[in-house]
């Protein structure tokens, strides 16, 4: 079996690449790909969207629709991982551990034992497996964490002019909470930003995206035809900064998305959907 | 708001799904209400557009105004607008008769599966609505992805079948993007009535890009819809998830990939490529004959039903593939009216399948004794959908059998035509073997019998019939496998032979 599954990957791999010897030049000026569609992209992109940014116009203008499903596809995979991993009964570990502040103490509690109050300053719960007190990761995470969630404020809204946009600027936004779960633990996060807010907020983000596609199809025009924002706006029809407020607007609600399933996946991945002991 | 139906098709539930997968935190009862509603807006939407297809042919609508081949367009013409209307059809149906079974099965998550469930219908409706080659792959991944996690619930190896089939079906899907990564590379488009233009030159039709693009999106189409020798995933999938997500994704899934091919092969590479210069029909035909003869043999070797079944699909599945490789006008005829007939009696049989495992929890033939005079609804309407399967008319079975055994020998490829024949009699004694045992064989046969024979016949064969919610939707699709045949010629001469495009004899 292991062989037929070699032997089928290697013929795979051959053909590939074989056939891939037609192609055209790298950096081909006249290849088909360079020379039909592309220069109306490169060449309209200024007068149809006022976007300099050609990728973010073709990503959420020209072709915004099927942007719009790969958005949902990123909304699928955390309802798919809550949908299969989340377990709601909780099943508590045989014993806990605890951290007495002041003196750096571990605490062992064999099940049954009497824990500590919920939210006692001097002791605090710590996972089972492993959890140093490190007061350099915790502070660092801490400083670093604002100014990786203040970046991630400009990637999203420079996405008109520079590489960016919500996609990237959602990681940047989740990766900071993920950043703060690893730095303390899984409980704090989930204090700060619950599982509910992920979800709602996930759902949310790409309902801004087709809410504002929606809205162009109420306005009379076809969905997604940010033109027919412009009333709205406050702009003249035909103004281009419609299409990029549009687009704006759309980067918003991808941001949204991205960032709370990054979180929601994070949450239910690293406790096996228990949401208890995390990494 | 006619003019925007083609979007609102598709807009709608995705809308809704968004509301009810938030909604599911806040107000968990307005869930189900929502998705009733939304799945049937998309049914009447569906007909809404067949009708106004049929009136006055193809709608074409723009999305964000963008018309082809700058933008992506939705092309609703004589071939999708019938498979939109059974795709919205099987998902209503299918909600209404699985409600107890989903508050069996998913008692904690219902929003989640309800989101999935339309977003599933969502991937599927665009998948058929759209004229973009790349769109298709991102709705592809929608249906996929929901499918995938929709399976992964069920009993015994069901997460493990479904990761198998992610693993799969990940790489179908790969195949098919490769494919039209290919293409755009060699023509620098992803319309596909723009692609067709595309192929009708020269340089194009001759060129080994192309066909090797030909080759690996259709790999991927093949792997996608389960074609022997490809299908190795579709079995443990199908038959272990619950049956409110199998009676959903195994009518569907396999069909709509089946008319992605069609889709593909006819208004993308187009008929002359296909059928023309690659002359690649003679041998997928047998490789289709293959798969009918495995699938058959394989039905025929299992003891419970939902394996059963999903070896039967494997054989419609062959089928469709080969009747749509004949290259005739009979042959791609019978292959589309099957996409439709056969979405009804997988539907069906698995919805009975369904009714049988809420009330008797097994599906193993062993269990099925006497099951006619407990649950008598159930088994007739299994009854029609088998004899459909079987291809008994005036069931709808018979008369796409009947133009793809005739495309078949029109074709003259005769073993076509006798594998069909063959699977026919396979099929008959199949499902005969079920009728004897749930007809004529007493429950509990063999053991027992000392409790005094006439007690406890009289005990075991009280009817316990399947809730009231699953009988009446199995009671329709069994009775629309019978409308479905008797209105064959309407069905094919108003919709399919307007398909399939001039040219092909």
């Amino acid at each position: 079996m292991k062989i037929t599954g070699l032997l089928t990957v290697i013929i795979c791999g051959a053909l590939l690449t074989y056939y891939a010897m037609d192609f055209p030049d790298f950096g081909d000026g006249r290849s088909p790909a360079n020379t039909y569609l592309s220069p109306h992209f490169l060449e309209n992109t200024m007068h149809d969207a006022h976007v300099p940014n050609s990728v973010t116009t073709i990503l959420a203008d020209y072709r915004g629709y099927d942007t719009m499903y790969e958005t949902t596809v990123v909304l699928t995979a955390g309802l798919a991982c809550f949908f299969l991993l989340r377990r709601k009964e909780s099943t508590s570990p045989p014993a806990r551990f605890f951290r007495h502040v002041p003196t750096g103490l571990t605490l062992r509690i064999e099940e049954g034992g009497k824990l500590p109050a919920e939210n006692s300053k001097v002791f605090t719960r710590i996972d089972s497996l492993w959890a140093p007190d490190s007061l350099i990761i915790r502070n660092t995470c801490r400083l670093i964490i604002a100014f990786v969630q203040l970046f991630a404020l400009y990637v999203v809204a420079h996405g008109h002019y520079s590489p960016g946009g919500g996609f990237q600027g959602g990681v940047l936004l989740g990766s900071s909470i993920i950043l703060f779960s690893i730095s303390n633990d899984l409980r704090r996060t989930l204090k700060r930003f619950r599982e509910k807010t992920a979800a709602v907020l996930g759902a949310i983000g790409v309902l801004i995206y087709s809410g504002t596609g929606f809205v162009c199809l109420l306005m009379g025009a076809h969905f997604l035809n940010y033109e027919a924002l412009s009333p709205l706006l406050g702009l003249k029809t035909g103004d281009p900064m419609a299409r990029s407020h549009g687009i704006f607007s759309v980067e918003i609600g991808v941001a949204f998305a991205v960032m709370s399933v990054m979180i929601w996946i994070y949450y239910n991945l690293s406790s096996a959907g228990k949401h208890d002991e995390g990494l | 708001m006619i003019r925007h139906l083609p979007a609102l098709l598709v807009i709608v539930p995705l809308l809704t799904a968004l509301t009810v997968s938030a909604l599911s935190w806040v107000a968990p009862r307005l869930c189900l209400p929502l998705t009733f509603g939304c799945i049937g807006a998309s049914l009447a939407s569906s007909i809404g557009i067949l009708v106004e297809v049929i009136k006055s042919g193809p709608v074409v609508y723009t999305m964000g105004g963008w018309s082809a081949p700058v933008g992506i367009v939705y092309v609703i013409d004589y071939l999708s607008a019938p498979v939109l209307v059974v795709v919205t059809a099987v998902a209503l149906i299918n909600l209404i008769a699985s409600s107890k079974q989903i508050d069996r099965d998913f008692s904690d998550k219902k929003g989640t599966f309800y989101t999935l469930y339309i977003l599933f219908v969502t991937g599927m409706v665009g998948i058929v609505a759209t004229g973009d080659a790349f769109n298709l792959y991102v709705l592809l991944e929608i249906a996929a992805l929901t499918g995938y996690s929709l399976i992964g619930i069920g009993h015994e190896r069901a997460p493990l079948s479904s990761l198998n089939y992610l693993f799969i079906g990940t790489i179908g899907a790969s195949f098919y993007l490769l494919g039209v990564g290919y293409l755009y590379i060699a023509t620098g488009s992803l319309n596909m009535a723009d692609l067709a233009r595309f192929m009708a030159m020269p340089e194009h039709g001759t060129s080994t890009m192309v066909m090797f693009a030909f080759i690996i999106c259709m790999t991927g189409l093949f792997i996608k819809m389960g074609l022997f020798p490809l299908h190795g995933w579709l079995p443990n999938a199908y038959s272990y998830a619950s049956p409110a997500s199998s009676a959903l994704v195994a009518p569907l899934t396999t069909k709509v990939m089946i008319y992605a091919m069609i889709r593909v092969g006819l208004y993308v590479f187009t008929p002359a490529y296909v059928f023309g210069r690659l002359q690649v029909g003679g041998a997928m035909v047998w490789i289709a004959v293959a798969a009918i003869v495995f699938g058959s043999l394989l039905a025929l070797a299992q003891k419970s039903l939902f394996k059963m079944l999903t070896y039967i699909v494997i054989a419609e599945v062959g089928y469709m593939v080969g009747g749509f490789f004949l290259g005739n006008r009979m042959g791609i005829t019978g292959s589309a009216l099957h996409i439709i007939n056969d979405a009804a009696m997988t539907l069906c049989l698995f919805l009975a399948a369904g009714a049988i495992t809420y009330r008797t929890k097994s599906d193993d033939f062993k269990d099925l004794k006497g099951l006619f005079h407990q649950m008598p609804f159930t088994m007739t309407a299994f009854t029609v959908g088998a004899l459909a399967v079987i291809g008994v008319p005036p069931t709808c079975g018979f008369f796409s059998k009947w133009y793809l055994i005739i495309g078949g020998i029109q074709a003259g490829h005769y073993g076509y035509a006798a594998a069909l024949i063959f699977s026919s009699l396979v099929n008959a004694v199949l499902f005969f073997r079920i009728f004897e045992t749930a007809y004529f064989d007493q429950p509990g046969d063999g053991k027992g019998h000392h409790h005094g024979h006439h007690k406890h016949h009289k005990h075991k064969n009280k009817m316990v019939e399947a809730p009231v919610s699953m009988i009446v939707p199995l009671m329709i699709t069994a009775l629309g496998l019978i409308a479905l045949g008797i209105y064959t010629g309407d069905i094919v001469t108003h919709v399919i032979q307007a398909a399939i495009p001039g040219g092909i004899a």
